[in-house]
């Protein structure tokens, strides 16, 4: 399961969605599937982002409230919650997300590094992209500004490892 | 050899896994000779064993390891054909020579330098000059009727004697009788199978060694060739003879295909003069041609051996008796784990069918029969990661050598219950408790043997080694027959280390327990054997994670008893399902004493946020899962509407966990959480229930030591 090989092509499938009314990226490369939100098994004694636990297919996976792991309004739980399984250094991990929004190709070239700035202690936007926002209610196109999360930076166990250091 | 090749290195960790087995064959095969088996299969398996080392270890420039299995090879060969007498002093060098080849095997694995073997090739050596004077005569071989063979060779005389190759076939020893003059050529026929191909075997390396011996490629029989569209690229077609000049030995021709798949083909035959394309011109036309056919025993479609084709069977029934005792195919762990993993999900998925159908739709449907078949199907899987034990216990008779040196002291190995099966996990990680407990025993519990003759004992130690099954449970038991524990000084020494108070009241059997205390060790003068300081309480740590138990037995004077109770697999748990706050966890069996259902007044706080049960005149510690696991308050249950289960725990015995209610119980087949998060204190993993919803597994012990949700860390982030 490789993740962000992108050694020629000059063009990344990006999955976008809406955390705090902010839209974020990933790589489709990390994405395993998208579910629905189903009420997690609780854990003892973990951060309070780590949801709890779920059974995909016979693996227990872990589900983070993302907003809340990168320091944004926690998600509130509605009917189209979903949850994006993606796979960080082979292990999995679920998402919850407030919105999925959808599939976009970004040519690379468009893709500004991350302006070294506040955001959290550790840099999880590995860039930042602006893409023509799909119509939603309106026949006008939009452009919008898509925050690229570096899947790596929010392994649950390097975080542990930072935590510790 | 040291490219950094993946593809050599996997195959070099293949070759230090033959040589693993090999080993361990050898050795028990050896420890059988020195206790006077002396059968031909014994032996001949124990040169096999040493064979197959020599032969990998050349093929990776192991050259030290190659030379020294050489020397012992050597000696075996001759002990195998009845030249040396196997007798006590013989073996006991023979086991020494094992001993080195293993520390060479261990050097060549870690690259390490080899181990001083001088000397002991030296006695090798000498063993066979000594004894290897005895009649050169090849063995006796009965005489079948010549019958000519396709090739117009005629085999002659041809006796099976011994498995003399890697893979499971019979070499067959030839007689020359009835030779006038210098011997003819040697025809020798060679086909590669596609296996041979696709272990990797080259050809032209084995053509090479031939015309090394001066050797001719005389033909190439082109004749299986498929045309070119049907051709495959990772086939073999090719039929190659070579002439081979008459003086060159037999067996160094047959050498040469030591390591080629069995199926290949494979003929080495004397030429008849007619047939003899480079010869010597001396070569006499009268010579009796003799066919050796060392060939498809095993073709490749066919797992079990066919009777050889069209080539002479000159004897049957030796053949079967030499046939190998089971085939085997090696699988990569991870595979297995994944079939097991996938047969947990169909118990799931079957048990998530009985939960939603009525009884009579079940019926209709045979949901019954498909449980059985799912339940057998499990099981199989299951004994597909067992192991016999024996592959832990075949290191302990080397270990005792090596502490008999150390020690000065006699000991006899018996040891039973080798056969028991274990899971692979577990019989992996016996073996450093095992070890423990071997040197422990030696070391403390048998006397020297001066004491033990001043004692009215035998001047030899006894160590008994065994293994049952009981129940989901395995039993190893390491029993001496040594002084016993000495309590009197286990007591003073545990009260100087500080473990237990000057007046505390023990029994014997908590002061045996003792000596599995952390820091715990009794040797007045610490020994380079036991005394490490990390001796007993290790083994009973490294038992307690795989989920077993340890258990000391001792009589003053008669020995000591150390019983281990391990877990059949790791994959499976016998739970008690409990609810709390409409989740579900499972509580391991072995931890479970008891189950009460307070009366008001039963449970009685002792302090703020304490609180004790009573029970039969005693209080017991009580605990409320609902504290523990951050319940919120509205979600929680009066002690009068719940139930408390009496658990046993290694840090704070017994103990009440007060949940909701219980549920059932049942096996569980377990799930890390570090697959994919991290180990969190207090859980031992989590379980998919027949609903398809997850189940947290408790650790009781890493509960039950902890105080309450504060103290719940996950590892490596309490600091």
């Amino acid at each position: 399961m490789s993740n962000t090989h992108e050694a020629d092509s000059d063009e990344r499938k990006v999955v976008t969605f809406t955390l705090d009314n902010q839209m974020f990226g990933i790589d489709m490369t990390a994405l395993i599937e998208i579910r629905e939100w189903e009420e997690p098994t609780p854990l003892p004694g973990v951060p309070s982002f780590i949801k709890g636990v779920i059974n995909l297919r016979g693996s227990v996976v872990p589900v983070v409230g993302l907003a809340e792991r990168l320091g944004w309004t926690p998600s509130a739980l509605h009917a189209r919650s979903c949850v994006l399984v993606v796979s960080i250094d082979d292990k999995q991990c679920g998402f919850l997300i407030d919105q999925l929004a959808d599939i976009v190709v970004i040519d690379t070239k468009e893709i500004q590094p991350a302006p070294a700035m506040d955001l959290t202690d550790e840099n999880v936007i590995s860039g930042l992209a602006r893409i023509e926002r799909r119509a939603m209610e309106k026949d006008e196109e939009t452009e919008a500004m898509v925050l690229l999360l570096d899947i790596e930076a929010l392994s649950l166990t390097r975080h542990l490892v930072d935590l510790a250091a | 050899m040291n490219g950094g090749d993946d593809g050599l290195d996997e195959i070099q960790a293949i070759f230090f896994e033959e040589c693993a087995e090999g080993l361990a064959v050898a050795e028990q095969g050896l420890s059988a000779m020195a206790e006077g088996d002396v059968s031909k299969e014994t032996i001949a398996g124990v040169f096999r064993a040493v064979h197959s080392i020599k032969g990998g270890s050349g093929a990776f420039g192991h050259t030290a390891l190659q030379t020294f299995s050489h020397r012992f090879e050597n000696v075996l060969d001759e002990v195998r054909g009845g030249k040396i007498v196997p007798d006590a002093a013989v073996t006991r060098i023979m086991l020494n020579a094992f001993d080195i080849l293993s520390d060479h095997v261990a050097a060549a694995q870690n690259n390490g330098a080899p181990p001083a073997d001088a000397a002991m090739m030296e006695q090798l050596d000498q063993v066979l000059a000594n004894k290897g004077a005895a009649p050169a005569a090849a063995e006796p071989a009965p005489a079948p009727a010549p019958a000519a063979d396709e090739f117009g060779f005629t085999p002659v005389a041809v006796s099976i004697e011994a498995i003399d190759d890697p893979f499971g076939f019979e070499p067959v020893t030839v007689s020359l009788d009835d030779m006038d003059g210098g011997p003819a050529d040697w025809i020798v026929r060679f086909g590669p199978s596609r296996a041979a191909l696709a272990n990797g075997g080259e050809p032209v390396l084995l053509i090479r060694e031939l015309e090394r011996m001066g050797g001719t490629v005389t033909s190439v029989d082109l004749s299986a060739l498929p045309p070119l569209a049907e051709l495959d690229p990772e086939d073999s077609y090719c039929l190659w003879t070579v002439t081979v000049p008459g003086p060159v030995a037999e067996e160094d021709i047959r050498d040469c295909f030591d390591f080629v798949a069995p199926d290949s083909v494979i003929e080495i035959a004397r030429a008849a003069t007619a047939t003899a394309v480079v010869s010597e011109p001396e070569a006499e036309p009268v010579f009796a041609p003799i066919a050796v056919v060392l060939e498809d025993i095993a073709p490749p479609a066919a797992p079990t051996p066919a009777p050889a084709p069209a080539t002479p069977a000159p004897a049957p029934a030796a053949r079967a008796a030499a046939e190998p005792p089971a085939q085997t195919i090696r699988v990569d762990l991870f595979k297995l784990d994944q079939l097991l993993n996938l047969v947990g999900e169909l118990v799931i998925q079957g048990s998530i069918l009985s939960d939603r159908l009525a009884p009579a739709d079940q019926e209709r449907v045979q949901l019954p029969q498909l449980a059985r078949l799912t339940r057998q199907i499990q099981d199989n899987v299951m004994s597909l990661r067992a192991q016999p034990i024996k592959q832990a216990f075949s290191r302990v008779p080397r270990m005792l050598r090596d502490l008999m040196a150390e020690t000065g002291k006699k000991v006899v190995l018996d040891t039973t219950g080798e056969g028991t099966e274990v899971d692979k996990g577990v019989l992996e990680k016996i073996g450093d408790p095992l070890t423990h407990m071997i040197r422990n025993a030696v070391d403390h519990g048998l006397e020297s043997s001066e004491e033990r003759i001043a004692a009215g004992k035998s001047p030899e130690g006894t160590i008994r080694l065994s293994a049952e099954q009981k129940g989901a449970r395995i039993i190893v038991r390491v029993a001496d027959d040594g002084r016993g524990i000495d309590r009197v000084r286990v007591r003073a020494k545990a009260i100087e280390k500080g473990i237990i108070a000057a007046d505390a009241v023990l029994g014997d059997e908590e002061i045996d327990a003792l000596i599995c205390a952390p820091g715990f060790s009794t040797a007045e003068t610490i020994s380079n054997i036991s005394g490490r300081g990390v001796g007993m309480d290790v083994v009973r740590s490294n038992v307690e994670a795989l989920g077993g138990r340890v258990e000391i037995q001792s009589v003053p004077g008669q020995g000591t008893t150390f019983t281990m109770a391990l877990p059949l697999t790791l994959a499976i748990l016998d739970g008690m399902i409990v609810r709390l706050a409409s989740q579900r966890y499972v509580l391991p069996l072995t931890n479970v004493v008891e189950t009460v259902k307070p009366e008001p007044g039963q449970v009685k706080s002792v302090s703020p946020g304490s609180e004790v049960i009573e029970l039969r005149d005693a209080y017991l510690p009580m605990r409320r899962m609902g504290d523990m696991f951050g319940v919120p308050p509205h979600l929680r249950r009066a002690p009068e509407e719940s139930v408390v289960i009496v658990v046993e725990s290694e840090a704070a015995g017994l103990v009440g966990l007060m949940v909701d209610t219980i549920d059932n119980r049942r096996e569980v087949v377990i799930k890390s959480l570090e697959d994919n998060l991290y180990p969190i204190r207090g859980l031992g993993g989590a379980t998919i229930l027949g609903d398809g919803s997850i189940a947290l597994i408790l650790d009781i012990d890493a509960l039950v030591a902890s105080h309450g949700i504060h103290k719940f860390a996950p590892k490596g982030m309490a600091a």
